[in-house]
């Protein structure tokens, strides 16, 4: 498909506002990195388009802040050299990724914390082992470039952090704050697709800070992380209606 | 929020009335795991991180979740904006707008869109203003009404509707060609009357 630089200059306004889709966006994303004047407009055009969001603030729920803050503790930050590494990729490789994939959420502090969690809750050898065997694989979901956070805000207080992978098809889950249960009574995790609910197994009660990490395999996009309670010892199907819900996007 | 400053510089670096003019500081203060100066971005910012997600999305737990993804974004790649390609606010609000236009764009791939009305400014009733946005407002609402009814509409259906240009056009039932040269002309007159730098 050929089009006349004069008609993608055009498109610095609609770019602007996020109103391109699909191989339009990428031909102007192409087009930009050879436009110069084209790319200080949209960044003029961008500044505005700021604007109007600036115009448009609403106060959040004040609970926003305290689990935006307290989430903060678990993602770990990009170091600057990713400057470079992004800048050579060039706007169209980067805004690919944003826009196809999810930002990656890159969190080896997050996946630290969770395998030293992880390690305390174990005592024998060879759990010791088999630990470590799914703290690889905890840590592949938390290290790979398409992982993505998603948080969840349990009915029963507390904050449940889900870090999902589509090209690992795994998630890995856990919880802050969340009461422990009443007697008799445990926290199961399930994950739903369509109708079916298949059971990923019991998450202990975090009152005192973040649960050891759950890995849930076989997810796909669109499906739900849920928490549901059930009586001690889980159950083969969900009983009650979740506390919690994630639904998991690409 | 500062107290919006009646001389200021139209070349002062893409900041607006109200937006402090140390977003940039302290997003580098952020970069290097400064939760203090995080909290201080979070207090600029996350109305109308979760004010633009509203817009779009309307449901107020959809743009909760959002918001909080574009404020943990921002805390996560802090490192990553650089003031000489642009203002700090823009490029939060960037990552704001694209982030609840996936997700409405997700959303509507599975379901039909239900309202098709380009929201206004302000205007919802469940809408509580914020003090310190409200010249910011009227602002923009001002220079909204320097332009021509359908640069105006075209322009409030795409950014705070979330539509892509082509749906704009459906919408407005006007050609492509149009829409993309009103949406563009209609920002640029945007951008002059509210003095934005380039």
């Amino acid at each position: 498909m050929s089009v006349q630089s004069h008609d993608l200059h055009l498109l610095t306004g609609a770019y602007a506002v996020d109103a391109l889709t699909g191989d339009e966006l990428d031909h102007f994303e192409q087009h930009l990195k050879q436009c110069p004047s084209c790319a200080e407009e949209v960044r003029g055009l961008q500044e505005t388009a700021a604007r109007l969001a600036l115009a448009a603030a609403m106060a959040p729920p004040p609970s926003m802040r305290a689990q935006v803050l307290d989430a903060t503790s678990r993602v770990r930050q990009l170091p600057p050299s990713g400057v470079r590494l992004i800048a050579a990729d060039g706007p169209r490789r980067r805004r690919r990724l944003s826009r196809r994939l999810p930002r990656p959420i890159a969190v080896a502090a997050m996946a630290a914390a969770i395998i030293v969690l992880a390690v305390l809750q174990v005592g024998t050898r060879h759990q010791l082992q088999q630990a470590q065997s799914a703290n690889q694989t905890i840590a592949s979901v938390l290290s790979a470039s398409d992982a993505r956070i998603q948080l969840g805000t349990s009915t029963v207080g507390g904050t449940v952090t889900a870090v999902f992978s589509q090209h690992d098809r795994e998630a890995v889950i856990t919880a802050s704050g969340m009461p422990t249960p009443s007697d008799a009574r445990v926290y199961q995790l399930w994950v739903m697709r369509g109708t079916s609910a298949r059971s990923v197994g019991l998450m202990p009660g975090s009152s005192a800070g973040a649960t050891a990490p759950v890995l849930a395999d076989d997810v796909q996009p669109g499906d739900e992380l849920a928490i549901t309670i059930e009586p001690a010892g889980g159950t083969r199907q969900p009983t009650t209606n979740p506390i919690v819900e994630i639904h998991t996007r690409p | 929020m500062n107290t919006p400053s009646v001389g200021q510089q139209p070349h002062d670096r893409g900041h607006s009335e109200g937006h402090g003019h140390d977003l940039a500081g302290l997003l580098a203060q952020v970069a290097c795991g400064d939760h203090a100066a995080f909290e201080a971005v979070y207090d600029q910012l996350a109305g109308p991180v979760y004010g633009v997600a509203r817009k779009v999305l309307r449901d107020p737990a959809q743009s909760e979740e959002v918001a909080q993804e574009v404020l943990l974004e921002v805390w996560r790649s802090a490192s990553r904006f650089d003031p000489a390609r642009g203002s700090a606010a823009a490029w939060v609000m960037t990552i704001a707008h694209r982030r609840a236009v996936d997700r409405v764009r997700a959303e509507n791939a599975a379901t039909a869109r239900e309202q098709k009305v380009a929201p206004d400014l302000g205007t919802s009733e469940d809408v509580f203003e914020l003090v310190d946005v409200a010249l910011d407002r009227q602002r923009v609402r001002r220079c909204m009404g320097s332009l021509s009814a359908l640069q105006a509409e075209a322009i409030k259906l795409a950014y705070y509707g979330g539509y892509s240009y082509p749906e704009v056009a459906g919408l407005l039932g006007l050609p492509l060609g149009t829409v993309k040269t009103r949406i563009r002309d209609g920002l640029i007159r945007m951008r002059d009357c509210l003095e934005v730098s380039q």
